[in-house]
C-alpha cells in the first residue's frame, strides 16, 4: 500500500465524519419553547405604553362664505333640523338659447311651457316621505358676478320676481329609487306660465335676436330661481344641473305633430345654490360666534359656549377645529422615547344622529394653524384618511370615525416652536358644499366613552440608575 | 507540509473564525439565567469517557481537563486539536409546543495547540467555550394602558463567553506534575426583546449587550506511578479560585426602522465565578484497559448571586463521571504505539441553577472511537453522547439531547534545530 492510498483513506474518513455530523443535524426546525416568561418581567426593557388622556379642545369653526357655484347639483328644499336650525336652499341658474331653432311654419301653434329637472339619485337630506312644492321664479337682476367677486357663494342671490312665480309643482320624490309621483321617471316637471311660454314661442317663431344671440338672450331672460315654497318643510333634494325649459307647440298637417324646443342651462359654472341656515331659534347653535368684520379669519366658537358640543355641516359653513394643547407633555414623561402609533377616535354625540339626520359617511382631517384656514387633508398609507365610519344604531356607543394619525402626531410632538396647530374636521371637499349630512361632537365635559380620544402608543423606557 | 494538511489548516481557521457553523443554535431555555449554560465538555480525548480526565495523562493528546497533564506530552512533538459538535435536542414539558420540539446545530467547540517546551515542561494554548446563551420565546401581553389590546414580546438571547487559555505544567520527580492554566474569559451575552404586533411585525426592540471579561486561574496536579508490573495509576486534582467577571452592558432601543431611539451604557457590575475543585483517578492495565473516575464541585451558593425574583437561584453544582477505555496497540521497535481506541462513560451532574425549586440536573452516557493514523500525522475521534437535562416537573422543560463530536488532532515533530533534551 502506498502512502497516497493512506492519505486517501484518511481524507475519506474526514469527509465521512463531517457528512455524518451535517446529516445528523440537517434540516432541523427550531422548537417552540415558551419558557422563561417569569424571568423577563422586570427586565427594564422598552415597553409599549398607551396614553389616551390628551384632552381635545373643540371649537366650531364658522365659514361665512361657501363656494356653491358650478357644483353640478341644484339644491332645492327646506327642512328643520333639531340641532342645526332651519336649513333652506334655492338654486339659481341661467338658461341658454337653443343652439339651432327649427323652422316653425305659419300653421304651428304654441301649446305650453315647462321646466324639467332631473333628480340626482341619492342626493337628498331630510324626510323624503313629505311632498315638496317647488316654485320657479324669474330672476330680475342681471345674472352676473358682483364687483370683484369671482364665484358665487352660499349667500349670493339675485332679486327675483316674487310676485309672479312662473310656476309651481308639488311632488313626492323617491330619490334612491329615482322616481316621482309625476310618473315621468326621475323628472320633475313644473308647468310654467303661458305668458312666458307664449312670449318665448313668439320670439322663436319670429327668430328674434333675443333668442338667437346669447348676449341678448341673457339680457332678455336673465335667469331662473328654483325655490322651495315657504311652507315646505322636511327635505332638501339635489337635482342635476341639466335643466331644460321646454316650449311645446304643434305643427298641423296630414298628421298633427307635437314638437318642442329646449332651452338648456347656460354656463353650468355659474349655477349656484343659495343656502340659508336660520339658527336664530335653535339653542345652543344660535350662540355661534359670527364674523364681525371683513375680512376676518373664520371665527371659532369654543365648545363651552354651545353646551359642550361642536358642529360639523360644511354646506352651511360649520366645521370643527380640534387641538391637543397637552400633546407635547408626552415628551416630559421620563420614560418617553418615541411615538409608535397614534389613533384618533371621533365619536358623534349619541342620539343626535339618525337615519333621517345622517352622519357624513366620510370626514377628513385638514391641517390648520392659528389662522383657521383649511389646508390639505391628512394622508394615510392608502390615500386621504376618511374616518372609516362605523355606525352603531343599536347602542350608539360604538359609532365612531377612526384615524391613524401616527405621522401627524410624530411631527407635531417633535415641533419645538409654539404649537397652535390643529385639525379641522370636515367632509371631503368634493361633497362639502352639496351634502347636508352633519355631526355633533362632544367635548371633555361628556363621559369618556363619548369623547374624542387620541390614543398614543409610545415606546417607554425606564432606565434604572 | 503536504496539500492535505494545508487544506486542513485552512478549514480549521475558517471554522474557528465562525464560532457557530449554523446560523441558529439550539434553543437552551435555561440559558436565560446566570451567564448561560456552563460548558462541561472538553471535546478532546476524554469526550468518549464522559469527559472524565482529571487524572488522565497522554503523550499524544492535549488533555485540557487538568493543566497538569501537559507535562506528559511526548518530547519534541507538537499537537493541534480541534473539536466540532453536532447536536440534536428534543424538548419536553408543558411549555413546549408539541410537534415543534426539536432543534439541531453544529458548533465549533475547541481549538488547542500544545507542545513540549523542554523535557519536563509541557504547554498548551487554546480557545474553548466557557458558557453559551441561546434562547428564544415569545410572550403575548396586554399593552400597558389598555384592557384588550395585545402585543407580543419576542425574547432572544445569544452569545456566550469564551476562554483563551495558556496552560503549563512541569513534572517533578517523575511522579508529580503541577500545572497552572491562565485564561482570559471574554464574550458578549446579547439579549434582545422585540416588541411585536400579534402578527409578528416589529414595533421596537431593546438590545442589551453584556460584555464580560476577566482573567481566570485554574490550578492542577497529577500524581502517577506504577502498581506492580501490569498496572499504572494516576491521581489528579484541580482547583480554581473565585474570580470576578467584569460586566459592562449597553442598552439600545431601536424603532421599527432600526433607528436608535436610545443607546446608553449602563453601570458596570461583577459576576463572580466561585471556588471550584475537582478530583479524579485513573487506573490502567497493560497500557490497554483504563478505568477513570472524576468528581467536580463548584460552590455557587456561596456567591449570594443577586436574585431579582424568587423563581430561581444559584446553588452548588456537582458532577460525577466514570469512564472506561480500551486501546489497541501495535509494537514498533519495542515501543507500544496506540492504533485505535474505544471509550465509554457515564455522567451525572447537577447544574448551578435551581429553577422553581428544582435543581436542573444532567445525566447521560457517552461512547467514543478514535484512530491514530500511522502514515499521516492525523488522529480522529468520533464521540456519541446521549443525555437528559432537566425535569418536566413544575412546568420546567426537559431536554433530551444527542451529540456527535468529531475531534481531529494533528501531531508532528517540532523543529528543534537538532537540539536534544535527552
Amino acid at each position: 500500500m502506498t502512502r497516497n492510498n493512506h492519505l486517501k483513506r484518511d481524507r475519506n474518513f474526514l469527509l465521512l465524519s463531517f457528512l455524518a455530523i451535517f446529516f445528523f443535524v440537517a434540516c432541523q426546525k427550531q422548537p417552540v419553547v415558551s419558557f422563561g416568561t417569569s424571568f423577563v418581567q422586570n427586565n427594564n426593557n422598552a415597553k409599549i405604553v398607551v396614553a389616551d388622556t390628551f384632552g381635545a379642545e373643540l371649537s366650531t369653526l364658522y365659514l361665512d362664505s361657501i363656494n356653491t357655484a358650478g357644483t353640478g347639483t341644484m339644491l332645492v328644499g327646506k327642512y328643520q333640523d333639531p340641532d342645526f336650525g332651519i336649513i333652506s336652499s334655492r338654486s339659481f341658474l341661467q338658461l341658454a338659447p337653443p343652439s339651432t331653432i327649427p323652422t316653425i311654419s305659419n300653421f304651428a301653434a304654441y301649446d305650453s311651457a315647462a321646466l324639467i329637472m332631473r333628480v340626482k339619485k341619492g342626493s337628498y337630506y331630510g324626510d323624503t316621505t313629505l311632498a315638496q312644492t317647488f316654485t320657479v321664479y324669474r330672476v330680475t337682476d342681471l345674472y352676473q358676478l358682483p364687483y370683484q367677486q369671482f364665484t358665487f357663494y352660499n349667500h349670493s342671490q339675485f332679486a327675483v320676481d316674487n310676485a309672479n312665480p312662473l310656476g309651481s309643482q308639488t311632488v313626492t320624490i323617491a330619490p334612491n329609487a329615482s322616481f316621482t309621483t309625476q310618473y315621468a321617471g326621475d323628472s320633475v316637471k313644473i308647468k310654467l306660465s303661458d305668458a312666458l311660454g307664449q312670449d318665448l314661442y313668439n320670439k322663436l317663431y319670429n327668430r328674434s335676436d333675443s333668442v338667437i344671440t346669447p348676449a341678448k338672450f341673457e339680457y332678455f331672460f336673465r335667469g331662473l330661481c328654483i325655490a322651495p315654497s315657504p311652507a315646505s318643510n322636511g327635505v332638501i333634494y339635489g337635482f342635476s344641473d341639466s335643466v331644460t325649459l321646454r316650449v311645446y307647440y304643434h305643427e298641423p298637417g296630414v298628421f298633427l305633430t307635437n314638437k318642442f324646443i329646449d332651452f338648456g342651462i347656460n354656463n353650468p359654472g355659474q349655477q349656484f345654490n343659495n343656502i340659508v341656515a336660520d339658527r336664530s331659534t335653535t339653542d345652543p347653535i344660535k350662540k355661534l360666534i359670527l364674523p364681525t368684520q371683513k375680512p376676518q379669519t373664520p371665527p371659532l366658537t369654543p365648545s363651552s359656549l354651545t353646551n359642550g358640543v361642536t358642529y360639523i355641516q360644511p354646506a352651511t359653513g360649520l366645521s370643527t377645529k380640534i387641538t391637543f394643547p397637552s400633546l407635547r407633555d408626552l415628551r416630559l414623561r421620563p420614560d418617553y422615547l418615541s411615538v409608535l402609533r397614534a389613533t384618533l377616535t371621533v365619536r358623534p354625540v349619541p342620539g343626535q344622529y339618525s337615519t333621517l339626520y345622517k352622519l357624513p359617511p366620510q370626514l377628513n382631517l385638514y391641517l390648520t394653524d392659528r389662522n383657521n384656514l383649511q389646508s390639505s387633508p391628512l394622508q394615510g398609507q392608502s390615500g386621504v384618511l376618511n374616518g372609516d365610519l362605523v355606525i352603531d344604531y343599536l347602542y350608539g356607543i360604538n359609532t365612531a370615525y377612526t384615524y391613524d394619525v401616527t405621522p401627524y402626531i410624530q411631527q407635531q410632538i417633535a415641533l419645538t416652536t409654539v404649537n397652535e396647530n390643529g385639525l379641522i374636521m370636515s367632509t371631503p371637499s368634493a361633497v362639502s358644499n352639496t351634502d347636508f349630512s352633519r355631526v355633533l361632537l362632544a367635548d371633555k365635559t361628556f363621559p369618556v366613552t363619548q369623547r374624542i380620544s387620541l390614543k398614543i402608543y409610545y415606546v417607554s423606557l425606564y432606565l434604572t440608575p | 507540509m503536504n496539500k492535505q494538511l494545508t487544506t486542513l489548516f485552512i478549514f480549521i481557521l475558517s471554522v474557528s473564525s465562525s464560532h457557530q457553523l449554523l446560523a441558529q443554535g439550539n434553543n437552551s431555555p435555561y440559558s436565560i439565567l446566570g451567564i448561560g449554560d456552563l460548558e462541561d465538555n472538553f471535546y478532546n480525548r476524554t469526550s468518549g469517557l464522559s469527559n472524565t480526565g482529571i487524572a488522565y495523562r497522554s503523550g499524544h493528546y492535549l488533555i485540557n481537563n487538568n493543566p497538569a497533564s501537559y507535562s506528559g506530552l511526548d518530547n519534541q512533538f507538537f499537537a493541534v486539536e480541534m473539536g466540532i459538535r453536532g447536536s440534536v435536542v428534543n424538548y419536553y414539558g408543558q411549555s413546549v409546543t408539541p410537534g415543534q420540539n426539536q432543534s439541531g446545530d453544529i458548533t465549533f467547540r475547541r481549538l488547542a495547540l500544545g507542545m513540549k517546551l523542554s523535557k519536563h515542561w509541557g504547554s498548551s494554548i487554546g480557545l474553548a467555550p466557557f458558557s453559551t446563551q441561546n434562547y428564544e420565546f415569545s410572550n403575548p401581553y396586554y399593552i400597558a394602558g389598555t384592557v384588550n389590546e395585545i402585543a407580543t414580546s419576542l425574547y432572544q438571547g445569544h452569545g456566550g463567553l469564551n476562554k483563551v487559555y495558556w496552560g503549563n505544567s512541569y513534572e517533578f520527580f517523575h511522579h508529580l506534575s503541577l500545572g497552572v492554566e491562565a485564561s482570559y474569559i471574554f464574550g458578549t451575552l446579547s439579549q434582545k426583546e422585540n416588541l411585536q404586533t400579534p402578527n409578528g411585525a416589529t414595533l421596537a426592540s431593546t438590545s442589551r449587550d453584556i460584555n464580560m471579561s476577566n482573567l481566570f486561574m485554574n490550578y492542577g496536579l497529577q500524581y502517577y506511578g506504577k502498581l506492580g508490573k501490569k498496572w499504572t495509576f494516576s491521581l489528579g486534582g484541580t482547583f480554581a479560585n473565585q474570580s470576578d467577571l467584569f460586566a459592562s452592558s449597553n442598552i439600545t432601543v431601536l424603532n421599527s426602522d432600526s433607528v436608535a431611539l436610545k443607546s446608553q451604557e449602563l453601570s458596570q457590575y461583577y459576576f463572580r465565578l466561585p471556588n471550584s475543585f475537582g478530583v479524579g483517578f485513573s487506573m490502567t492495565k497493560d497500557q490497554k484497559y483504563t478505568f477513570l473516575g472524576d468528581y467536580k464541585h463548584q460552590a455557587w451558593s456561596d456567591q449570594k448571586y443577586a436574585v431579582d425574583n424568587s423563581n430561581y437561584g444559584l446553588v452548588n453544582s456537582d458532577r460525577y463521571s466514570i469512564g472506561f477505555e480500551i486501546s489497541r496497540n501495535k509494537t514498533f521497535y519495542n515501543t507500544k504505539v496506540e492504533k485505535s481506541y474505544f471509550q465509554a462513560g457515564l455522567y451525572y451532574a447537577t447544574s448551578y441553577l435551581q429553577v422553581y425549586g428544582k435543581q436542573i440536573d444532567d445525566r447521560g452516557v457517552t461512547a467514543g472511537f478514535g484512530i491514530n493514523s500511522f502514515k499521516s500525522p492525523l488522529s480522529y475521534s468520533i464521540t456519541l453522547q446521549y443525555g437528559i437535562k432537566g425535569t418536566q416537573d413544575n412546568q420546567l422543560v426537559q431536554q433530551r439531547y444527542a451529540n456527535i463530536t468529531f475531534a481531529i488532532s494533528y501531531r508532528d515533530l517540532w523543529y528543534t534545530k537538532g537540539k536534544m533534551f535527552y
